[in-house]
């Protein structure tokens, strides 16, 4: 039975420790080059409640993206409860993002399009309620939404990397 | 054995000429009054208080840290968490030295986390958690702990659960992770604990596919039989009783769900996977456990499998209530007979629970629509009153038998003692 550690073992626990290290250094990389290298997209919000952050440290942000006609479902198998799905964005000459389709497997975005991948959370009637894991905002320290009290409608830019992965980059107010 | 038990019973061992009165006072010396050890728990609370208080002030201030502090702080904690381990194990001490590195595996996942939530960053495979398994499983090969090897289960089961609840996936790799990874750990160096928690854990990732996939749940019997058949191929019986018990209650449990509710043929609608595929996957499994049980000589447990017994095919109604109860019985029955040949006064007691269970359901089930209901709890009384009569008269003479046996053979050694 081992009682000490050796020092081959001592080896193997370093070498096991530097690769978390770079491997938490390259989640930290993969943020940076989401921004550096991503498509920039802004979707809108509704209204945000700023009462959450006495208590939390984020907001729970309401995307006008995130309830889609059912006519924008381009499959021929219908939607089903927490399926992931693609949803192909158009930006529109105000820069703002509206969603032109969603689709079970990645569709191929034209000039001006983006895709963002998403969940579906519940099939209505005539809409689909979406998810994007986006919902979450933790605020920062230094941010005007720390001082507002109101709920504001808010304008979230979206940074999308070419592998797939996405990132809040800024959230601004609608009306300072 | 406690300090306190010591006290008061040993008196009696020394009026009855057991042992002597010097024997008794070194016996007593030889276990310490437990306050002294409490005192010596001080320290560590006291410590996880300072680390609790440091904790709530970077919680609370973590937000506004510039990025590149936060970032420090977590690479900090993990680096600090895995040097203390290391040098307390280099001093000898290992359980303190097992926890830092346990800690510092806790800390490799929350700075994933953290990172990810410090960009704001949405990852949409589990990849980014998996690196978190991995590096469990690998810890755990490197040490000889009990903990460490519990570790990468719990985060595995943590892990699939975020994955199949928030990204709507089931991560494959997860579980061959744990069942391959930790598997294979745990066959190396069997242990109970081990044995039970790998069990759990990987029935708890096979129940999170099956509701992820809408399949029949009656599918779930699948993996849980596959891990019951690695447990008969194992050498070490305790441990392998271990890894088999979590299975065998789901599959208890459903059978016994089967006779309470298995009239209506809604619910059993629920249950009828394609014929063919399923029993073919069952049978295969079947054929796994038996071989191991025929190369381990344990072909005695066999009736185990009477649980599985796929009666929800019968049709919905009384022919499925009775069908489950005579299945019940058997099983109950089966591991009667064999706690009476093997003289094991646990499996006795366990198998009169479940023929006394067995009993009550069928009571319940077939006399109830038409008995008198003052007549029923009446008989249902006088059943279960005798029934529990009849079994304890029955385990005494076993018991009793046993004793004999033992009184009459020379002492035993203490591996003979141990072997259970």
């Amino acid at each position: 039975m081992q009682t000490r550690s050796n020092p081959s073992h001592r080896l193997l626990l370093r070498l096991l420790v530097a690769a978390q290290v770079l491997y938490v250094l390259g989640v930290a990389g993969a943020g940076y080059a989401t921004t550096a290298y991503g498509q920039h997209i802004t979707l809108a919000t509704s209204p945000v409640d700023l009462h959450s952050l006495q208590y939390e440290s984020f907001v729970r942000l309401h995307y006008t993206a995130a309830e889609v006609p059912l006519t924008a479902w381009r499959s021929p198998t219908p939607p089903r409860r927490r399926q992931a799905v693609y949803v192909l964005l158009a930006t529109g000459p105000d820069s703002l993002a509206t969603v032109a389709g969603v689709y079970e497997a990645t569709p191929h975005p034209a000039a001006g399009q983006a895709v963002l991948r998403g969940w579906v959370t519940e099939v209505y009637a005539r809409s689909l309620g979406l998810r994007y894991n986006l919902e979450r905002y933790y605020v920062p320290g230094s941010s005007p939404l720390r001082l507002g009290k109101t709920s504001p409608p808010l304008r979230v830019q979206v940074s999308i990397a070419p592998w797939g992965q996405a990132r809040i980059e800024s959230v601004r107010l609608l009306k300072p | 054995m406690s300090r306190k038990f010591l006290e008061t019973e040993s008196p009696a061992w020394v009026t009855e000429g057991l042992i002597t009165e010097a024997q008794r006072a070194r016996l007593l010396a030889r276990y310490p009054p437990e306050a002294v050890q409490a005192v010596g728990l001080l320290p560590l609370l006291g410590s996880i208080l300072v680390g609790l208080s440091a904790l709530s002030v970077v919680a609370a201030n973590w937000q506004s840290l510039p990025t590149t502090m936060r970032l420090g702080l977590l690479l900090g904690s993990l680096l600090a968490a895995y040097t203390g381990g290391e040098y307390f194990l280099r001093r000898g001490n290992r359980r303190l030295g097992h926890g830092l590195l346990g800690l510092g595996l806790v800390a490799f996942g929350t700075s994933i986390i953290l990172t990810s939530q410090l960009y704001q960053l949405v990852g949409y495979d589990v990849s980014g958690l998996l690196a978190w398994v991995v590096a469990g499983v690998l810890l755990s090969y490197l040490y000889d702990s009990q903990p460490l090897t519990l570790l990468p289960i719990l985060i595995g089961a943590a892990v699939q659960t975020y994955c199949t609840q928030a990204l709507g996936t089931f991560s494959y790799a997860t579980m061959g992770l744990v069942a391959l990874g930790s598997g294979y750990r745990w066959w190396r160096r069997p242990d109970t604990l081990v044995a039970s928690l790998l069990a759990i854990g990987l029935l708890w990732q096979a129940a999170l596919w099956v509701a992820l996939s809408h399949a029949k749940i009656t599918w779930f019997f699948i993996p849980a039989m596959l891990i019951y058949a690695a447990g008969d191929w194992h050498r070490d019986r305790p441990g392998a009783r271990a890894l088999q018990s979590p299975p065998l209650v789901a599959a208890y449990l459903f059978a016994l769900g089967l006779a309470l509710f298995g009239e209506t043929d809604q619910y059993a609608g629920l249950l009828r996977p394609p014929v063919l595929a399923y029993l073919g996957a069952l049978a295969a499994v079947l054929a796994i456990s038996v071989g191991g049980k025929r190369m381990q000589g344990r072909l005695s447990s066999l009736p185990d499998w009477l649980l599985l017994l796929p009666g929800f095919y019968l049709p919905g109604g009384l022919p499925l209530a009775i069908a489950t109860l005579v299945v019940l019985y058997a099983h109950a029955g089966s591991m009667l007979a064999r706690a009476h040949r093997s003289g094991n006064a646990e499996q006795l007691t366990l198998g009169a629970v479940l023929f006394i269970v067995a009993t009550m359901v069928a009571y319940f089930k077939l006399t109830w629509a038409f008995l008198d209901k003052s007549l029923f709890f009446l008989i249902g009384g006088v059943l279960l009153l005798s029934l529990s009569w009849y079994l304890r008269r029955r385990n005494a003479q076993r018991l009793a038998a046993s004793v004999a046996a033992v009184a009459v053979a020379p002492l035993p050694t203490p591996e003979n003692g141990l072997d259970n």
